[in-house]
């Protein structure tokens, strides 16, 4: 296999031919935001928080594309940080008041990525009042907030890539597409064997640990 | 516009510790983080850890059902049996009472023949009664079980005070009842026990064989990487008279009638030889006892064979062209090959095939029979068996007992002991007097219960060490209580033959003890004094003794483990695959099997055949698994398991109760009316003590294994209203 050398920020990166840019950076040490992506699964570039600008017409999401030889590749320039902005204000516009996630075990990617960038006023009116996409607590192990589902198609590529338990899908289109569970069963009542792959890949408050609803994880030595 | 305020704060606050630690339960051996709950000592959450043989993955029972270890029925102090509580038997009913939360054993109905004691005054009791018996009719009227759940130090100590202090080699556990002919076969035919490569190595495979085994739920995280392989090109032929999950992953699902497992290979190793699809380089350099096999397997032709087994001859053949043809094969099986009265002419065959074919000692090759319990592999190893000391070092050879007996400073016996079902018959007959049972529960997991019940009750002794009130512990005289996987720390040895070290999560319940340390303080009481600062000492004695862990210690494994054998784990992880140039043996041996069909067939009284195995959300005698709430919400009750067509036959509907017997007992158990299993077959797991699946089953055992045949009896299936 060949290698190629790209400019990265600056630096000069030698990956072998079909890496893609997110990978060739973060062996680099440097640190591109995805929510998306998740190095165990195959990427689908649905997120685009991870664009990136490589001298074209439009950005590129570094989890997908290849690097290529000769490439100038610039993750952080104001482009870039506005486009990021302007994606969470996107997602956040209607986010539930409580993430599950970020109330229990305190790591939801989406809300890190929002601090991350200083986001605390979106110009957006709140979307979950106007039409809320509803809950499901019929498993018994994970509770559903589809509020907090951001269709990152983590979850998906759990159940079917790496558990091919092959139970979660999309359903709908639009506004009204969603995560569904066979063909849109609740999920207790699903084929789903509570394997909890799902909710351990899921970056939001959609797919959480029923038993940790209501409770603050806080290490040892913090209390 | 919309404001980001911050998530409000939860109801409550929970102080919690991080533990990287191991799935306690099967044989894959996941890498877990457990998450504990340090104010109330109880585990709150998981998460999947990078392990060798996981990749992060989990399944239900290493994610949620971590709970049972601080269950409310939790044995916390030593208790003895009270004067008036004898004779000895059952003290709670096989059937379950509606409303008693909480798993098989009714507390209410036992406890009360039982007194709470201190530490010295049953340990005390425990060894003056065993030191009686042994004084009086020798060490051979002593045997213990011990558990391959337990770590490898509990298996090597518990084997070292059989061995040493109880004077006897009467010392077996579970591994009789899984995959003891699984064992016999391989040591007779290689040399060694153990898988020659890891499950994950399937992904280099061309073909992969799974016979009577049902990854999806019994080794779920397993399956994961076998599927992941299938969706990469590896071809799957999966052979099983219960159609399992994975078989939707199957290039070939071929459906075998129960116990003809013998015909259906012995038909593929015909079409193999007959079609030249050998290697013949392999059969030649590597192997012995080709031109026997050749002549045994003549006669087999794949239509024969169809007449016996059910399956196609063109399927057959199809099946050995895909293997012939593959440029690497692996074999993977379960208790359908194993549990069965010649399980061990199964296995034979199996290891056969491979030889043929040469598909042993290069990437994607291999045998591997998917191990059960998480230490089955190292509780074996480190001895837990009654023929061989660690190291599968035979108990009958004399200069092999001269180096244990120097070791341990005690005379040994030379004679092989017996096994588990020989024990249980050997307490009916008054021969074995005093048991130790320590973490097993045969009176729900042996064959033939009824037996196994006046088997326990003729005990003169029997001390139980458990972390629940087993139905097996109802018999006991004193009960020890012990540590859960979470409390102790120790080594476990996976199914790839991988050792990992468990760490402790949890502070032990009330006055509940180390496994270990009791196991020494039974044998100092008995005039035997063992004494070690701490586990990891105890593993260097153990590995001082067992070649395949000499380069290992505590801290040479780590937060990953290494798998054996391991040349320096600090350059190596060890070898994924074994065997590249040679066996233990030296050349392999192969064995032809003839078919024999089972012992107990279908008669018009009892026409259909019975196969006992497991559900994804329970584990063996449910001790585990039905205290654990999620666990025993997803999978509250047995059923069983018909064809349609028997259900019509016989008029049962889906979700009726009915009423199973064979020779032996009778259970009441809801009906599953379904397609998976063959006409004429019926499934029960065996978790349930109310629908007890062992109340059925035919103790007979293979010649070899010892094992019983849970895969196959005869029974009659009736409807409860019609037969009451």
């Amino acid at each position: 296999m060949t290698d190629v050398t790209l400019r990265i920020d600056g630096m000069s990166v030698t990956v072998p031919a079909g890496t893609t840019i997110w990978d060739a950076a973060r062996d680099a040490g440097i640190d591109i935001p995805v929510l998306c992506h998740d190095p165990r699964m195959a990427p689908v570039g649905v997120c685009r928080l991870c664009a990136v600008d490589v001298g074209g017409r439009t950005l590129a999401a570094a989890c997908v594309r290849a690097c290529e030889e000769g490439m100038e590749v610039r993750t952080s320039t104001e482009q870039v940080q506005q486009d990021r902005r302007t994606l969470l204000d996107l997602l956040l516009s209607d986010y539930p008041d409580v993430s599950r996630r970020e109330r229990s075990t305190g790591d939801d990617a989406l809300l890190a990525q929002a601090r991350k960038h200083g986001i605390s006023n979106i110009p957006y009116p709140d979307g979950s009042r106007a039409s809320p996409r509803g809950e499901d607590h019929s498993s018994q192990v994970i509770t559903v907030d589809h509020q907090a589902c951001i269709l990152c198609d983590r979850c998906i590529r759990g159940c079917n890539e790496l558990q091919h338990n092959d139970v979660l899908t999309r359903s709908g289109k639009g506004y009204r597409t969603r995560i569904a569970f066979d063909l849109d069963t609740p999920m207790g009542e699903s084929t789903c064997v509570a394997c909890g792959e799902c909710a351990a890949v899921c970056p939001t408050g959609a797919l959480t640990n029923r038993a940790l609803d209501g409770i603050a994880l806080v290490s040892e030595e913090e209390t | 516009m919309k404001q980001l305020t911050g998530t409000p704060p939860a109801e409550s606050t929970v102080p919690t510790r991080r533990v990287d630690t191991l799935c306690p339960y099967c044989g894959v051996g996941c890498a877990v983080t457990y998450i504990a709950d340090t104010q109330r000592n109880r585990i709150i959450h998981a998460e999947g850890r990078n392990g060798a043989a996981n990749a992060g993955r989990l399944c239900v029972k290493g994610r949620y059902g971590h709970d049972y270890a601080s269950h409310r029925q939790r044995l916390t102090r030593p208790l003895i049996r009270r004067d008036d509580a004898y004779p000895k038997g059952a003290l709670s009913p096989m059937e379950e009472r509606p409303g008693k939360p909480g798993g098989p054993v009714e507390e209410s109905a036992v406890l009360p023949h039982f007194r709470e004691a201190s530490w010295d005054e049953a340990l005390d009791l425990v060894a003056d009664r065993l030191l009686a018996i042994r004084e009086r009719d020798g060490g051979d009227a002593l045997a213990g079980f011990g558990s391959a759940k337990g770590s490898n130090e509990e298996a090597y100590l518990f084997q070292k005070l059989v061995r040493a202090v109880f004077g006897t080699n009467n010392v077996d556990h579970c591994t009789r009842l899984c995959h003891a002919s699984s064992v016999a076969a391989l040591l007779e035919g290689l040399g060694s026990a153990a898988v020659t490569n890891v499950v994950r190595d399937v992904a280099r495979a061309d073909v992969a064989l799974l016979t009577g085994c049902n990854p999806t739920d019994n080794h779920p995280v397993a399956a994961t990487f076998i599927k992941d392989a299938a969706v990469n090109g590896t071809e799957l032929i999966v052979v099983n008279s219960r159609r399992p999950r994975i078989a939707d992953y199957a290039s070939l699902y071929l459906p075998i009638q129960p116990g003809t497992d013998v015909a259906l290979y012995n038909a593929m190793l015909h079409v193999l030889i007959r079609d030249d699809l050998l290697d013949h380089d392999f059969i030649r350099e590597r192997t012995e006892g080709f031109g026997e096999l050749a002549e045994t397997v003549k006669p087999c032709t794949p239509v024969s064979a169809e007449r016996i087994c059910g399956v196609p001859a063109g399927d057959i053949e199809r099946a050995a062209r895909m293997l012939g043809g593959a440029r690497a094969a692996m074999f993977f099986w379960g208790m359908g090959i194993s549990q069965h009265t010649r399980g061990t002419d199964n296995a034979r065959c199996l290891i056969s095939l491979a030889m043929v074919t040469g598909n042993v000692g290069r990437p994607g090759t291999g045998l591997h029979p998917l191990r059960g319990q998480n230490n089955v592999q190292g509780a074996s190893d480190a001895g837990l068996i009654p023929m061989v000391y660690p190291d599968y070092q035979a108990v009958d050879d004399a200069a092999i007992r001269k180096r244990f007996e120097e070791l341990w400073g005690r005379p040994l016996s030379p004679r092989p002991g017996l096994t588990v079902t020989e024990i249980v018959g050997a307490a009916r007959t008054g021969q074995i007097k005093g048991m130790y049972i320590l973490g097993e529960n045969p009176f729900i997991s042996d064959p033939d219960v009824n037996k196994v019940r006046e088997g326990l009750s003729s005990l003169e002794f029997l001390v139980v060490q458990d972390i629940f009130l087993t139905e097996t512990a109802e018999f006991a005289d004193v009960i020890l209580p012990a540590s859960s996987f979470m409390e102790k720390t120790g080594t476990y040895t996976n199914t790839d033959r991988r050792v990992q070290l468990g760490r402790q999560v949890l502070e032990l319940p009330g006055e509940a003890r180390q496994d270990w340390e009791l196991i020494c303080e039974i044998a100092s009481r008995m005039g035997y004094p063992m004494h070690y600062d701490s586990v990891a000492e105890v593993f260097a004695e153990f590995a001082a003794t067992t070649d395949a862990y000499a380069s290992l210690s505590h801290a040479a494994l780590g937060e990953w483990g290494r798998w054996y054998p391991c040349s320096d784990p600090e350059t190596s992880e060890g070898e994924p695959i074994v065997f590249d140039d040679g066996f233990p043996r030296g050349r392999a041996r192969l064995v032809p099997a003839r078919f024999e069909p089972a012992e107990e067939q279908p008669d018009r009284e009892y026409p259909l055949i019975l196969g006992t195995g497991r559900v994804l959300e329970h584990w063996h005698t449910g001790t585990m698994t039905r205290r654990s709430r999620v666990l025993d919400t997803l999978a509250p009750e047995a059923e069983v398991e018909l064809h349609e067509q028997d259900a019509e036959r016989l008029g049962i509907a889906d979700g009726q109760q009915v009423r199973v017997s064979s020779r032996r007992g009778t259970i009441v158990i809801r009906a599953r009316v379904g397609t998976d299993v063959l006409p004429g077959t019926v499934f029960i797991p065996m978790h349930f003590k109310e629908a007890c699946a062992n109340l059925l089953t035919n103790p007979s055992v293979d010649p070899w294994g010892k094992i019983p045949g849970f895969k196959f009896c005869a029974v009659r299936v009736e409807s409860a209203q019609a037969a009451a």
